[in-house]
């Protein structure tokens, strides 16, 4: 019993009955209802409120002296958890820290301190002994940072001298047989039940070899009738064998100053009562034989003590910082990561969350797919996302694009990429979201009117390559088809997984580009793939973007590894930038149907979070249609190169198809001229018409050729 | 009951008997009802003190990671288990910077206060609410524990506070591990253990009941769970209540 020889070695020589002090225990549901009371019921109301609290004597030894506030602290007349005494208090809650800090303290002391002596002194603590147990609590509660800052007092009264035991104290078992011991158990069980309670805090005893009565405090003059030997009880939740606990300090001050005259020594049970495995005891409890000291003969309220010392053992206040528990923020962080991890837990025990929480995501365009993309996101506990768009909101907007509203719309309406930001942190404030409100040059757009547009088109395209730089995944969610090529070459020529997005009236596209090598082996392997041209330069003009889901080409070409894979342009026959030839879905976005937006933005984040899951990542070969039926590549399933849906006919098919050697964004040429000439190249692109692309890429030589075929089968069909 | 699922209506047979019995030994269960609905669960707080191991390791060991915190935890899971609890929990209190403190002037000083020297040893409060969960037809074990200045501790800190033989077991299998999770009932984050096997490990456990003393569901799947996180049921849980009175 360790804390048995610590005691004795601090146990006096000279006898001295020294008190173990209460420490001040506070459950989380108490600063909840603080807050709550401060928000809803106090405000800016400082006066003093009363509160309650317990103590307990049935702790296991080795716990501190606990005086415990809970949830129910508020509600003063509410019960209190069986076998436990209430304890009543004053709640100071101040409303700045400055206030906290200035408080008088001594003068709360001082106050409370006489309240009790003029109890003592009226004999109104002898009808409610529970008077003796007070306590002050000051607080400021900090509810923006749930900072609780707290100093109890725990007032007691004070002899002017020391008090003095006249020997060493024993533990009940020393002093009663286990007979006496039955009876006092079943005599305090009785004055319990005839009190109404299920603790008393404070009684009178007399006791013969085998019998034990007790009375109330109140009873004095009719109960003890030799004051040679008094004995009184105290309920002591302290479990040191050596001091007894706080209660008893101001009991003594009423028995000296009730019965002073007539007492020199009484004989205190300091009565614990615990049950451990189901077994009770209370042969532990412990008595002192206790000089009682005089008071002076003036009734001038004693000297008090009871400010609480702080964890550092100094007389200081105590804080809680509690955000982690009361935050809404935090708890809405927490619960994110819970709610996936949960997912991780029950369903696909190897997800890799990190990975796909981690990725930070550019969306280009936040218009109907970018709010959907985002939103999907955010399902995903994805933190960092970063809109670019150019458009403000306007009132047609809302209904289809589900981070605005009306408001949004009004005076103009507000930039879709700073309120997209807006709204996604106040649907989640963890969000690390930025928005851009930028343009991004387009071929066949050009830059070069003035010293001003060129400069300006330079600082977008720089931006816009930082920008890629900067993330993981780019989303081309944009409703224009020519805004698509210049990501799509930077993304290209930066490695960066691009996830692509596409809608028509019902149909939709959703796929992934193909991942270039890394740079040093680009060389030989763009060679290699030009090897293996690409597809079906006939069913690119019934559904324009991107490739096409021609069954049979996506059966010839299957298991086409990651950097083999096509980017958007690279079914085009003719360069984007001619919007009145190029028949595209994507300018049609406004008029798809309603649903589809929602369908191909959520397909593009469930894409990208299964290419993350694969170990290849983006390099990973494109699962086909034909591979429903085989072993998944990933925990989630399937990693497609494209996703084409049919509403119409509620029906998707996965389409593959490779990379196109004259693609006019992602072919090695374009690729290049753009990381060798940079700027000057692309600007080259935005001023000049489709043709200079179609030139440089070979394309204008296939477009020939292929309208040659196509008349070919014209006449050939009409010759039928 | 026989297949290892519990129904609702047994689960509240199982809870009144439970608590009878704990009325009987002062242990401490009482049986919350959310107001307006016939839900409820049983409650019981308990204290445990916790040594505070003084080598300084912690903070070097890097966070962050949700997955296994590394604290060094010595604790007895024998029966008085709580009473000298040891390990290396952590709960390091934002202590103040706050001034206003009492001038520790003049005739101030206490001479009738024991130093009572706390040493490293932290009292922390574990609260433990059994609930019923429907989709698991099983008792599921909700519990958070406090400071004494009533700071939530964090998952990591709970999972240090777990005694090593347990902690093992736990990490080895995702399914039976402890989360944290909103509480059904009063939407407040709780710590659960999860009931994913709880069918699994409970159906031996019936198939053995005899005839004459049928197991009380809720209370054997206790004394299985309850150890892990520091909950104790006493052995005087199974010895009927009516045939003797305690020893004295
Ligand atoms: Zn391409």
């Amino acid at each position: 019993m360790a804390s048995d020889t610590s005691e004795a070695a601090s146990s006096p020589p000279d006898l001295k009955l020294q008190f173990a002090p209460f420490s001040s225990a506070l459950e989380a549901g108490f600063w909840h209802q603080l807050t709550q009371k401060k928000l809803n019921d106090y405000r800016l109301d400082e006066s003093p409120k009363s509160i309650k609290g317990y103590y307990y004597n049935g702790d296991p030894l080795g716990l501190p002296t606990r005086l415990t506030l809970e949830f129910s602290a508020f509600e003063v007349d509410g019960p209190t958890p069986a076998h436990c005494c209430p304890a009543t208090g004053t709640l100071y809650n101040t409303n700045t820290l400055d206030a906290f800090k200035t408080t008088d303290k001594k003068a709360l002391l001082e106050k409370e301190a006489k309240e009790i002596w003029d109890s003592i002194q009226s004999g109104a603590a002898l009808k409610d002994p529970s008077i003796l147990c007070k306590f002050i609590l000051l607080t400021f509660a900090d509810l923006k940072k749930y900072h609780f800052y707290y100093w109890f007092c725990f007032p007691a009264l004070c002899f002017p001298e020391g008090i003095k035991i006249i020997q060493q104290p024993s533990a009940l078992e020393q002093v009663f047989s286990a007979k006496q011991i039955t009876a006092l158990q079943e005599a305090y069980d009785v004055l319990c039940i005839k009190r109404g309670t299920t603790a008393e805090p404070y009684f009178l005893m007399k006791y013969t070899a085998d019998t034990v009565q007790m009375a109330p405090l109140e009873d004095w003059d009719t109960f003890i009738t030799d004051t040679k030997k008094v004995t009184v009880g105290v309920y002591d939740p302290c479990t040191l064998s050596q001091h007894p606990g706080w209660p008893l300090r101001n009991l003594l001050v009423l028995l000296a100053s009730q019965w002073g005259s007539k007492l020199d020594t009484v004989e205190v049970l300091c009565f614990r009562d615990r049950t451990l495995q189901g077994s009770r005891s209370i042969q532990h409890g412990v008595i002192f034989q206790i000089k009682l000291p005089e008071l002076p003969l003036n009734s001038a309220c004693p000297k008090s003590v009871g400010w609480e010392k702080n964890p550092k053992g100094a007389m200081g206040p105590r804080m809680v910082n509690l955000s982690e528990c009361m935050d809404p923020k935090r708890l809405a962080e927490s619960s994110v990561d819970l709610n996936l991890k949960l997912m991780r837990w029950r369903l696909v025990p190897s997800l890799d969350l990190d990975k796909v929480v981690s990725t930070k995501c550019l969306l280009l365009g936040a218009g109907t797919l970018g709010c959907n993309v985002a939103r999907t996101l955010m399902g995903w506990g994805v933190r960092h996302i970063t809109f670019v768009d150019n458009a403000k909101i306007s009132y047609s907007n809302p209904v289809r694009q589900p981070l605005y509203e009306f408001e949004d719309c009004l005076g103009g309406g507000k930039f879709k990429a700073t309120a997209a930001v807006d709204r996604l942190t106040k649907i989640f404030p963890g969000v690390n979201a930025e928005g851009h409100n930028m343009s991004i040059p387009m071929p066949g757009h050009p830059v070069n009117f003035s010293e001003a547009t060129l400069s300006q088109a330079q600082t977008d395209v720089e931006q816009l390559e930082k920008l890629i730089s900067e993330h993981d995944v780019v989303f081309l969610l944009m409703d224009t088809r020519e805004s698509r090529w210049l990501p799509t070459v930077i993304a290209a020529s930066k490695r960066k997984l691009v996830v692509n997005a596409a809608l028509g009236f019902d149909t939709f596209v959703v796929m992934r580009h193909g991942l270039k090598t890394a740079p040093v082996s680009r060389g030989v392997s763009a060679a290699a793939d030009s090897s293996t041209s690409c597809s079906s330069a006939s069913s690119s003009s019934s559904t324009p973007a991107g490739p096409a889901p021609s069954v049979p080409a996506s059966s010839l070409f299957s298991n086409i590894p990651g950097h083999k894979l096509g980017c958007y342009f690279c079914n085009d026959v003719v360069a984007p930038g001619d919007s009145t030839r190029d028949r595209t879905l994507d300018q049609q976005c406004t008029v798809s149907r309603p649903g589809l937006a929602m369908i191909a933005g959520a397909l593009a984040v469930e894409m990208m979070v299964s290419i993350l899951q694969h170990s290849e990542g983006g390099y990973a070969v494109a699962s086909s249609s034909d591979d429903r039926m085989n072993e998944p590549p990933t925990s989630l399933g399937l990693v497609p190169h494209q996703i084409r849906g049919f509403l119409s006919r509620f029906d998707n098919v996965l389409p593959a198809s490779m990379a196109f050697d004259k693609c006019t964004a992602c072919s090695p040429i374009v690729l290049d001229n753009y990381e060798r000439e940079g700027f000057n190249f692309l600007s080259n692109v935005f001023n000049s018409s489709h043709s200079f692309l179609e030139d440089l890429t070979g394309l204008t030589l296939l477009h020939q050729e292929t309208q040659a075929a196509e008349i070919w089968d014209l006449s050939d069909d009409e010759s039928i | 009951m026989s297949r290892g699922v519990l129904d609702e209506e047994s689960f509240r047979l199982c809870c009144r008997l439970l608590l009878q019995r704990s009325e009987q030994l002062r242990d401490g269960w009482s049986w919350k009802a959310v107001q307006g609905s016939e839900e409820g669960y049983l409650r019981k707080t308990a204290l445990r003190s916790v040594v505070i191991d003084p080598s300084p390791a912690r903070d070097q060991e890097g966070s962050g990671s949700d997955s296994e915190p590394r604290t060094s935890c010595q604790s007895c899971p024998d029966q008085q288990g709580r009473e000298k609890e040891e390990s290396a929990l952590v709960a390091s209190v934002d202590t103040d910077r706050v001034s206003g403190a009492i001038d520790d002037d003049e005739d101030d000083e206490d001479d009738g206060v024991c130093t009572v020297s706390g040493g490293s040893s932290q009292v922390l409060q574990y609260e433990y609410h059994i609930l019923h969960s429907c989709s698991y037809a099983a008792p599921v074990l909700y519990f958070r524990a406090f400071t004494q200045e009533g700071r939530s501790l964090t998952l990591e800190e709970v999972w240090s506070s777990v005694h090593p033989s347990f902690r093992l077991r736990l990490q080895s299998s995702p399914l039976n591990t402890i989360s944290l999770q909103e509480h059904p009932l009063l939407g407040q984050p709780f710590f659960m253990l999860h009931p994913c096997r709880t069918e699994e490990f409970m159906r031996p456990v019936l198939q053995a009941q005899d005839q004459h003393r049928p197991v009380n569901y809720v209370l054997s799947w206790l004394s299985v769970v309850g150890p892990v996180v520091g909950l104790d049921v006493p052995l005087k849980y199974s010895t009927s209540p009516g045939s003797s009175t305690e020893p004295h």
